[in-house]
């Protein structure tokens, strides 16, 4: 009939319509978030690393960067380095335990488990960087406990020292690792743990043959997110560590405010930014080499 | 999840363990509460004495806390401005268009999440020096909205992808017009989500330290920068009567997203706010 037959190319002219006018209005909605972003994000990070390479009198240098790499400051890159990979390590086995906890409880517990873990994220951080530093104080409620338990050895130095730093570090980025995990946690198919009971399998194989594999990407990536965001991290070292546990970010602070040395905070800048760049490679790597051998495996 | 009956052993022990780690979490900031209202001086805890001296002092008109309180609200004001328009903007790009180079755009609006803000701020101070705009309070709100954007956008972007299509189809093919379908579908229904892009912009500028630190002069500096100097350099109690207002606002904020989510009649999706996600 003619009806139907013109019908359906009615319908494909205006949804070809809709189309095209969609892209236009999509291109002219991404223009602000994209100027803006530009100008504002984009271009002063070109500023910070064509900063990094000039020279005094102008010209190309990588003096900055073997100033940064030499000496003291090479020394505050790798305890960044240390301070970020034990805080990474530490959140990630915290928050593991916490996660794992989290998925095996009833409704009820889980939910407000996950109020504890996400309502700090949202309170500032300087504001619970401050409530470790009165905990963990030599007369803090940390040691006046272990002191009347008479633990050895208290009261113990937990303040500005590199403990200190790390437990500060550690719970300003749990929230992160243990919403990564949950979020992997939930997705492991219970069957296939049950499965391999069926077939005779003990707690410990099945932990570590069936459940770690299936949980490890979200275990890469939660430690490595936390690694990531700790290397530009600054409060809590700033007012945890002692003057010794300066961090590269607290370094850039002090050579822009007290010293006037632009080109070497630059350079440290330019730095973090390529450490965070490697770890972000690394994590989308992951995420791709995922991603082709699931689609391997669904094609054969 | 695992569905292996548990053990008595592993039960205990899980529920042990779990509760150790969120006293940890929390403890902190119950401590924060607890010594606001105690007499004495600086970081005893528990108080022998309470009183409400330090919020009286914070609250003292003219005084640097009542200053950077105002100065603070009014960044925070203009950053959640400026974040709602292009959240609002970038969301329907992202979200409904058809956006040619869709990953490279979504990947920039994410960037500034991941980028370490250190290098954010210094950048801006180098983008602002030059021009005078150091201490001006345009220039941090300008700086925070880098952070607070991405934010938005994302909470944009779900609640768009929430909002069936076929309502507005249907109001369409009724013969309303795009404004009229704006105004009385999307919008209303879009109101969570804008309210929640709000509070979050809002405090993610209230509570940043960085940029402010970087962009701020000795006359303008913002809660979070006098809060760091406070706990760096003196030890002036009335910080902690500060902080725990803070966490006050934090919560109060929190709740007030829950309760618009809820009357909006989304399910509570716990954390679906934070930069993890585009990750996981």
């Amino acid at each position: 009939m003619a009806g139907t037959a013109l019908a359906p190319g009615k319908v494909r002219v205006k949804t070809s319509e809709k189309r095209g006018h969609r892209s236009r209005i999509a291109l002219v909605n991404a223009v602000p978030v994209t100027v803006f972003l530009l100008v504002l994000f984009v271009y002063p990070i070109i500023g910070v690393l064509s900063l990094s390479l000039e020279g005094d009198s102008g010209g190309f240098t990588l003096h900055w960067y073997a100033d940064a790499l030499s000496g003291v400051n090479l020394s505050v890159l790798m305890s960044t380095l240390r301070i970020s990979a034990e805080t990474a390590v530490l959140s990630l086995l915290v928050g593991f335990v916490l996660a794992h906890a989290i998925a095996r409880m009833r409704p009820v517990f889980a939910a407000l488990a996950m109020l504890i873990v996400v309502v700090p994220h949202f309170i500032s951080a300087l504001v619970r960087t401050y409530g470790w530093i009165i905990m963990l104080g030599e007369h803090g409620l940390i040691n006046t406990l272990l002191t009347s338990v008479h633990a050895p050895g208290a009261p113990y130095s937990l303040l500005y020292n590199e403990t200190g730093v790390v437990i500060g570090t550690t719970s300003v980025m749990l929230p992160y690792t243990v919403l990564v995990l949950q979020g992997v946690m939930r997705g492991v198919d219970g069957r296939l743990l049950a499965a391999a009971a069926g077939f005779g399998a003990s707690r410990l194989t099945i932990f570590t043959r069936i459940y770690l594999p299936l949980v490890a990407p979200g275990i890469g990536t939660a430690g490595l997110l936390s690694f990531i965001l700790c290397l530009g991290y600054y409060i809590t070292p700033a007012l945890m560590g002692g003057d010794k546990q300066t961090v590269v970010a607290a370094l850039i602070d002090q050579q822009v405010m007290k010293q006037d040395q632009w080109n070497s905070a630059a350079a440290f800048g330019v730095i973090l930014l390529l450490l965070t760049f490697a770890g972000l490679g690394v994590l989308g790597l992951a995420k791709l080499r995922r991603k082709k051998t699931a689609a391997r495996r669904s094609s054969s | 999840m695992m569905e292996l009956p548990p053990t008595r052993a592993g039960h205990i022990g899980r529920g042990l363990s779990a509760t150790a780690i969120l006293l940890f979490l929390a403890m902190p900031i119950v401590i924060i509460l607890v010594t606001s209202f105690g007499a004495d001086g600086i970081g005893t805890f528990p108080p022998q004495e309470y009183s409400t001296r330090w919020y009286e002092q914070m609250a003292a008109p003219g005084g640097n806390w009542a200053t950077s309180i105002a100065l603070s609200s009014l960044i925070a004001s203009l950053t959640t401005v400026f974040s709602l328009i292009l959240g609002v903007t970038a969301a329907m790009a992202l979200a409904r268009g058809r956006l040619p180079l869709h990953a490279a755009v979504y990947g920039l609006v994410l960037a500034p999440m991941l980028i370490p803000q250190v290098v954010i701020a210094l950048g801006l101070f180098l983008f602002f020096e030059p021009a005078g705009m150091l201490g001006s309070p345009l220039a941090i709100a300008l700086g925070h909205t880098v952070l607070a954007a991405p934010i938005a956008v994302l909470i944009m972007i779900s609640t768009l992808k929430g909002i069936d299509e076929r309502l507005e189809d249907a109001a369409a093919s009724m013969g309303a017009s795009r404004m009229t379908i704006a105004r009385r579908i999307t919008f209303p229904l879009a109101t969570p989500g804008l309210i929640a892009a709000a509070v979050f912009s809002f405090i993610t500028s209230f509570d940043e330290f960085f940029i402010a630190q970087f962009l701020s002069t000795p006359d303008t500096r913002t809660l979070p920068v006098l809060v760091f100097n406070a706990l760096q350099f003196d030890v002036d109690p009335t910080v902690t009567a500060v902080s725990a207002v803070l966490i006050a606002l934090a919560i109060l904020a929190l709740a007030l997203v829950a309760l618009v989510r809820k009357l909006g009649g989304h399910r509570n999706q716990q954390g679906g706010f934070l930069p993890t996600e585009p990750l996981a």
